[in-house]
């Protein structure tokens, strides 16, 4: 059996794509001359290994590779041979088929309905996955925004409209207390100029204040008609609490399964070369145009990784003294880029302090006033990072290393510079320094008759000049770049080049608007609208540009990991809005001129005050839940499932490294066998494979 | 058993539907698409010559396309002429549904320039080659090559056989999230 294999051309000894096991048993089986597929044994009953769960006999046909012809011959021969199966297992297979059949018929009515898929495929196709998961991520911004706007106006707004409209049994309870702190009126009287409502639609004042835009608007009040009882303070309160719970839960959820591969694919460090060549090609691409763009890119990072491989070779050969030297250097760009940051920071809190005095100014000078807090933190949001990147020239990191660090300055800087604007917000409200505007009513009612309004109104004004600068940008620079560079070719323009759409900032973008929307959800309750609208229009907008300005980004940014950094960076901006709400609700008392919670000295206190009037039998339930005989055992069973889920986890590495070493250990067999053979047919005298494959291309050539 | 008939009987589309990972919609469309690649004359043919088939613009500008036609291919003459059955075996490897098996499998076939079951040096190369582009200025020159082969046979030879393996292939593979959704060929 062995000569007659080692006859025969090289290509088919053991050449089935098996590897070494089927090499071993196809020493004693003859050879089938199908080259085109493996080795299929007719022999095996047609139950084994497709009778688990859902996974019928046709699953498991389609996940062999080989031709039709084939796979409907087996398909055939399985068919004959009827398996003895008890009735429920035929009726469980049965209802599997209809039930993936299903399935598969939800899935192509879903893909209808699923939001820009057509427009999705065609940007993945011409400019790589990195560019097509910030779309990916913008659409799902603009899904949970009008989710979040269903559920506000299911729960706040329509009521209120209902309330208000029908004005029977409505029960306003006044707030006490001084009675000028009760003192609201926002309507302008008299004439205005007829560009005051323009001015009015951009900063939020006039005729948006007093509506159903702002906190100011709503009434605590509390229906009840018959067996109906609807309280609207506690409703406010609890749909905000609800809607960052579920905005939470959307996050993690869409987290989970991004982290689930990129933790069972291990650390991204390894292998990148044999990655990137293997999988590399990216077979959506069409168009000769794509192709070179994306061959050029792949050129590009293929030089870029040996280049660095063969630099950080040349950096562990670094002496003593260029170490140091190297590292004082990156620390004293660190502290440079710190100071920086901390400019912008201080810049913004004296531009939020200035613009709050200047309340009351007429004019364009009066709405300059009022967006100058905005218009200071977007540019420091253009001007620090673009400084921070000429710094980063000088640092010398490698490319990887720079593009993370640059990140997380810019998502540090965004983060903090809103954090910065609230601060100055509420220092201003609650009189920080405790001077004697605020002791009347608890927070300074002479600036801010109703401070949550005004809270609600800075954030409108954020969210809207973000959009404004997004669309003017687009307008005055991308769109004359790319004409200019397309027409007039000089030093400067092929230097500057065309556009490139890069993702990063596209991105910190918009996490910074969504967090705007979730800082100002509480005291502007028609901000996830405007922000559903904001992100819809954007996305033409952001596909316009893209196609029509921008070539392709030579540096490639990875899909998967860039999903999961986008929803981490997502979840810092959750983060601080959250600290903002839970310090509004805790924290400043609300104003007693306007809003649901004028009654109260604190906006939690709703809470308790409804939950006392609740039936003596449910107090006691949840003062149970709440104390130590419930919440202790509780702790200790979760704590127990921890560990169980850890030991299993770590029992899966080992397995994986056992599993990697015996694989080795098969190299290594076949190597021996692979001797073995040539061993002995060296002592039988038959030409070996290497005299053989000599002969072979040689007789080719 | 390929059909050039205007219409796909429905216990053939069904058939089909178990056999392939596609969906009823995608292989009434490839049908479509098929049928046009057949020009009058030869109506009577049962497989698409090559040239016509490079024609789709799915697959006119990939630089893997000759390659896909041949290992796809079950004609005798090895010309790389695809029957219907061909065709959707082909979409079916890439298309949406198709399992990470199917996908490597078919994948190291395709980079399998000389069909002998393993990528030796000079598969790689040709490979890379296919990759950056085939025009001189965009080629890798020889020392970035040999240092890159070197690197990758390094990297994914777990044997050190000094080729790479169906299974080493499909190890590698499978640390790539990313290669499902890429190697996808949608009509």
């Amino acid at each position: 059996m062995e000569f007659s294999e080692l006859q025969r051309p090289s290509s088919t000894i053991a050449h089935s794509y098996h590897g070494a096991q089927q090499l071993v048993r196809l020493r004693s089986k003859s050879v089938v001359s199908n080259q085109n597929g493996p080795q299929f044994n007719w022999g095996s009953p047609p139950s084994e290994g497709g009778e688990e769960g859902d996974s019928g006999p046709p699953k498991d046909l389609r996940e062999r590779p080989m031709t039709m012809r084939l796979k409907r011959a087996i398909r055939e021969v399985q068919q004959m041979r009827v398996p003895v199966v008890t009735s429920w297992q035929s009726w469980k297979r049965s209802k599997a088929k209809s039930l993936s059949r299903f399935r598969a018929d939800a899935g192509g009515v879903m893909s209808y309905v699923a939001l820009w898929r057509k427009a999705l495929h065609k940007i993945g196709g011409h400019f790589g996955g990195g560019v097509q998961s910030y779309f990916i991520f913008l659409r799902f911004l603009v899904v949970l925004n009008f989710l979040s706007f269903l559920l506000i106006a299911g729960f706040i707004l329509i009521p209120s409209i209902v309330f208000r409209s029908t004005s029977t049994s409505n029960m306003t309870v006044d707030s006490t207390g001084p009675e000028v702190c009760k003192v609201y009126d926002p309507n302008l009287q008299g004439l205005v100029v007829f560009y005051q409502y323009f001015l009015d639609l951009l900063s939020g004042t006039g005729f948006m204040e007093y509506s159903y835009m702002f906190y100011g608007y709503y009434n605590n009040t509390v229906a009840e008609s018959s067996g109906f009882h609807y309280n609207l303070p506690l409703a406010y309160l609890l749909t905000s609490v609800f809607y960052f719970a579920f905005c939470l839960i959307c996050i993690i959820a869409r987290m989970g399964s991004a982290l689930r591969v990129a933790v069972a694919t291990g650390s991204g460090a390894a292998g990148s070369y044999s990655k990137m060549v293997f999988t590399g090609w990216d077979y959506g691409c069409q168009g000769d145009r794509a192709t070179k763009l994306k061959q050029k890119s792949i050129h590009y990072q293929l030089q870029v990784d040996l280049e660095e491989e063969r630099l950080q070779k040349k950096a562990l050969s670094l002496t003593l003294g260029q170490t140091v030297g190297l590292c004082s250097l990156r620390i004293f760009l660190m502290l440079i880029s710190l100071a920086l940051i901390g400019g912008a920071f201080f810049g913004i809190f004296k531009a939020t302090v200035f613009s709050q005095v200047q309340v009351g100014a007429e004019g364009i000078l009066g709405l300059f006033w009022v967006y100058l807090p905005s218009i200071v933190i977007t540019t420091g949001n253009f001007v620090v990072p673009f400084m921070c990147d000429q710094i980063a020239l000088f640092e010398r990191y490698s490319p990887s290393t720079t593009i993370i660090v640059a990140l997380f300055r810019s998502v540090f800087l965004r983060m903090i510079s809103l954090g910065v604007l609230l601060f100055t917000l509420w220092s201003q409200i609650t009189c920080f320094k405790d001077s004697p505007k605020c002791e009347l009513c608890q927070y300074n009612n002479k600036e801010y008759p109703c401070w949550e309004t005004r809270v609600g109104q800075e954030m409108y004004k954020l969210a809207l000049f973000d959009f404004l600068i997004t669309i003017a940008m687009l307008i005055l620079v991308e769109f004359p770049r790319r004409l200019f560079v397309d027409h007039y070719s000089c030093v400067l323009t092929r230097w500057v080049g065309r556009q490139e759409f890069l993702v990063p900032p596209n991105v910190l973008g918009l996490v910074y608007g969504q967090t705007v929307v979730w800082t100002g959800a509480l005291f502007c309750p028609l901000l996830p609208l405007i922000n559903t609208l904001k992100f819809f229009i954007l996305f033409y907008c952001k596909k316009v540009t893209l196609f029509s300005n921008c070539r392709p980004a030579v540096k490639t940014f990875r899909s998967t990991t860039s999903t999961i950094f986008f929803l981490v960076v997502l979840l810092f901006g959750w983060g601080l809005a959250l600290v903002a709400m839970i310090y509004s609700l805790a924290q400043i008392h609300p104003s007693m001129s306007c809003g649901p919670f004028r009654s109260l000295t604190m906006m939690w206190s709703i809470v308790p005050n409804t939950f006392y009037t609740l039936s003596l039998t449910t107090q006691d339930f949840i003062f149970y839940m709440g104390s130590q005989a419930f919440s202790i055992p509780l702790f200790i069973f979760s704590c127990v499932v921890l560990c169980y889920v850890a030991a299993l986890a770590t029992v899966y590495g080992k397995s994986v490294d056992l599993l990697k070493a015996q694989l080795k250990l098969e190299g290594r067999d076949k190597q021996f066998l692979v001797k073995q053979i040539e061993e002995l047919s060296r002592e039988m005298g038959v030409p070996t494979r290497d005299q053989l494959d000599t002969f072979d291309t040689g007789a080719a050539n | 058993m390929g059909t050039t008939a205007s219409q796909l009987g429905k216990d053939l589309l069904s058939e089909y539907q178990e056999l392939t990972f596609l969906t009823k919609q995608e292989i009434l469309l490839a049908h479509k698409r098929y049928s046009e690649l057949l020009s009058k004359e030869d109506r009577n043919l049962t497989s698409v010559p090559m040239e016509k088939v490079l024609s789709l613009p799915e697959l006119k500008s990939n630089p893997f396309r000759k390659r896909i036609c041949h290992v796809f291919s079950t004609s005798d003459m090895k010309d790389g002429s695809l029957t219907f059955e061909d065709f959707l075996d082909l979409l079916s490897a890439f298309s949406d549904s198709a399992t990470l098996e199917i996908k490597s499998h078919y994948a190291f076939r395709i980079f399998d320039f000389d069909d002998d079951g393993t990528l030796d040096g000079g598969d790689l190369e040709k490979l890379v080659n296919c990759l950056t582009g085939k025009t001189e200025d965009t080629r890798l020159t020889p020392e970035e090559m040999r240092q890159l082969i070197s690197n990758i046979l390094e990297e994914s030879d777990i044997d050190k056989d000094g080729t790479v393996n169906l299974s080493e292939f499909q190890h590698v593979i499978s640390r790539s999230p990313d290669f499902v959704s890429s190697f996808k060929i949608v009509l």
